[in-house]
């Protein structure tokens, strides 16, 4: 079995490299970071007996995505899934973030993710049971005076996956989306959160463990669906006079 | 990326002796570690924090976690080599060289110590007196310094760097990997005799005459009173000759968290002493142990430490020459008579290696004492350390935290000038500092 993890080379993403090698899976690991990504190789094919390809590309250009991705037909032949733990996230992404700045986190968080699985549908589809495994954020739920565009475009992914189940192209196709929580991963490091931070090991057991399932839905950890709830009960009138008390 | 790639923390060093606020970054990207160490004006990299005086942070200085670096990036069986990542812990390292029937012998006693915080320890296990220190397995170090960038380090390129930085304490800079030159090993069980001594120097004659056919030769011997003092038992840990599977060793998260009063004192050692003492004159002189045991005999021992309580311990770890050990050990008692310092551990070894620099590491006779941390002992102590220029002691930097300035440049002269210019020459900022290398005006 092949997979293709977008952004693992740190976080989550690394966290499910380890785990699916572990389990005997070959992966095709695409990251930003060569350094990191062949770091990762090293230790994997060393540990596992897989094989690990290695593409590092900026997921928030699409050329970069049709010249060093899309191009690559040997690699991506017989994926049994794909994965995209990816986030881009900028320390002035508020409502007045730049034009380029917008473009990028959108691509980045949506429409590249987007692009990647509608272009290599034909593949993923040619075989039962290849999963597309996507990731939210709890940010998502609600606007924000920061991390706007990033909610925007997560809000936006989560659209995307629950339309992918409504595909009748992508019928056989276990497809499965996440909304996490606070992560323990360095996007979350120094920050001082309500909640506690979960353990991205476990995460990536879970999607392990779910990714012949058919069609999921769920958060990480699972007190957010709770927190999800209340946030929608509550008018926004009251939500957004809480913000400016 | 986001700025927030740091957080405020609470260190303390493993013996509890100091703590302080420090601002603490865990970069798990190459990228993310230059950019890390670029933007601050001093650093110090920090493994799992378990050295006993505090080597890994200051308040002063940023402290780069490596935990996250924990790969391995090369291994080549036929030429028993192994590059891995500093923050490989010594567990997950033998978990995967022990299935090749390869390792390093020298190994400090505790799995979760990293690969990048022994080696800038230069730490050294039971085997000492055979194997000498980790020095003796490294044959080259990938480095990471804020103005130096990326250097390879070995006998062959960098080699005053590869040297100062083995044992150097992190003041070189980040240590990213390191490759070992691995060593055969049949079977990761033991077999362990033991033999009662009723004497220091019973003890000294058994770790010297022995030490050369064992794997492993060490002594526990009692001093918590001077009836007593040298009584115990000598202990040797042979590797079993008949090969055998390794299956992994799985990994159990134990904490460190001292209770809130200190459970040692003279009468609660006192009655471990004797209880201890009991067990091993009743029990096999000859037993099987596993790997685990053997190695990292504090694995599941944690409560050791958490009885020192919130004041935590000193460990005093001292070299000494085979023809001064005698009288220094009669003074020792002389004093231990006036002052009845209260003492959980005492310890004799072989080492086997060369002085340099900061290095714990000489052909000498390693020395290890426990002491509970409270006014009495650290005036004891103070005695003591009055001691080690008439005996040529070398006292260990990486051990006692209480050590002054003073009492190294004594102990260590020359060789911590000599540390100090080599280390000026390489980084004239003197970027990487803890509070030790602080302390000791480094």
């Amino acid at each position: 079995m092949k997979y293709l993890i977008v952004g693992a080379s740190s976080g989550l993403g690394k966290e499910l490299a380890k785990k699916f090698a572990e389990e005997n899976n070959d992966l095709v690991i695409v990251s930003r970071d060569e350094r990191d990504l062949n770091a990762i190789k090293s230790d994997l094919e060393t540990k596992h007996k897989v094989k690990i390809d290695v593409l590092p590309l900026d997921f928030s250009s699409i050329n970069e995505i049709n010249d060093k991705l899309l191009s690559k037909n040997n690699l991506l032949s017989n994926l049994a899934g794909v994965m995209f733990p990816i986030g881009m996230m900028f320390d002035d992404d508020n409502s007045n973030l730049n034009t380029e700045s917008i473009s990028r986190l959108i691509n980045a968080n949506y429409v590249s993710i987007a692009y990647t699985i509608q272009k290599i549908k034909k593949i993923l589809i040619k075989k039962e049971n290849t999963s597309i495994i996507g990731f939210g954020s709890v940010s998502g739920f609600l606007g924000r005076d920061i991390n706007v565009t990033y909610a925007g475009a997560k809000r936006g992914l989560e659209s995307f996956f629950e339309s992918m189940a409504f595909d009748d192209d992508l019928k056989k196709a276990n497809i499965q989306f996440y909304t996490l929580g606070y992560l323990a991963t360095n996007l979350s490091f120094g920050k001082e959160l309500i909640l506690p931070k979960a353990s991205v090991k476990k995460l990536s057991n879970i999607v392990f463990k779910n990714r012949k399932v058919k069609f999921k839905k769920t958060y990480y950890p699972m007190y957010w669906m709770v927190v999800n709830l209340i946030l929608k009960i509550i008018p926004f009138s009251i939500l957004r006079k809480l913000k400016f008390k | 990326m986001s700025k927030q790639q740091t957080e405020k923390r609470r260190l303390f060093s493993f013996d509890k002796s100091f703590s302080t606020n420090v601002i603490f970054s865990q970069p798990d990207k190459y990228k993310l570690l230059e950019k890390v160490s670029y933007n601050s004006n001093n650093l110090i990299n920090i493994g799992s924090n378990l050295s006993y005086s505090p080597l890994g942070f200051s308040k002063e200085s940023l402290s780069i976690n490596i935990r996250s670096f924990d790969r391995i990036l090369h291994f080549d069986k036929k030429e028993k080599t192994i590059t891995v990542e500093a923050g490989l812990t010594l567990i997950e390292f033998l978990n995967f060289t022990l299935k090749h029937n390869l390792w390093i012998p020298q190994l400090p006693g505790y799995p979760t110590i990293t690969i990048g915080g022994a080696v800038a320890a230069n730490v050294h296990g039971k085997s000492c007196g055979k194997h000498g220190t980790i020095r003796k397995s490294i044959k080259s170090i990938l480095l990471f310094h804020k103005t130096h960038g990326w250097l390879n380090l070995s006998k062959e390129e960098n080699e005053e760097i590869f040297d100062l930085t083995i044992g150097g304490i992190g003041l070189t800079g980040t240590i990213v990997s390191v490759t070992f030159e691995l060593m055969e090993i049949k079977s990761s069980k033991f077999t362990t005799e033991k033999k009662e001594v009723n004497s220091i120097e019973e003890s000294k004659k058994f770790i010297l005459d022995e030490s050369k056919d064992a794997s492993y030769t060490y002594t526990w011997n009692r001093a918590d009173n001077l009836i007593n003092f040298g009584k115990g038992f000598v202990y040797k840990n042979y590797l079993d000759k008949n090969p055998s599977d390794f299956h992994g060793f799985k990994e159990v998260k134990r904490k460190f968290r001292p209770f809130i009063f200190p459970m040692w004192n003279k009468f609660s050692i006192n009655v471990v002493n004797f209880l201890y003492s009991k067990l091993n004159k009743l029990s096999k002189s000859e037993k099987n142990e596993n790997f685990l045991n053997v190695i990292f005999p504090f694995y599941g021992n944690e409560n050791y430490f958490n009885f020192f309580g919130k004041k935590g311990f000193i460990e005093s770890q001292l070299l000494i020459s085979e023809e001064k050990f005698e009288s220094f050990i009669e003074e020792f008692k002389s004093l231990f008579k006036q002052f009845e310092p209260t003492i959980t551990l005492f310890s004799l070894k072989n080492m086997n290696g060369k002085q340099k620099f900061l290095r714990f590491e000489d052909n000498k006779i390693c020395i290890t004492f426990d002491y509970v941390n409270n006014k009495e002992n650290l005036l004891f102590m103070s005695k003591i350390d009055s001691l080690y220029d008439k005996y040529d002691i070398i006292p260990s930097v990486i051990k006692d935290s209480r050590l002054s300035k003073e009492t190294i440049k004594k102990s260590y002269n020359e060789e911590l000038i000599s540390f100090k210019e080599k280390l000026c020459k390489f980084d004239g900022k003197r970027i990487y500092q803890s509070e030790i290398s602080n302390r000791l005006e480094i």
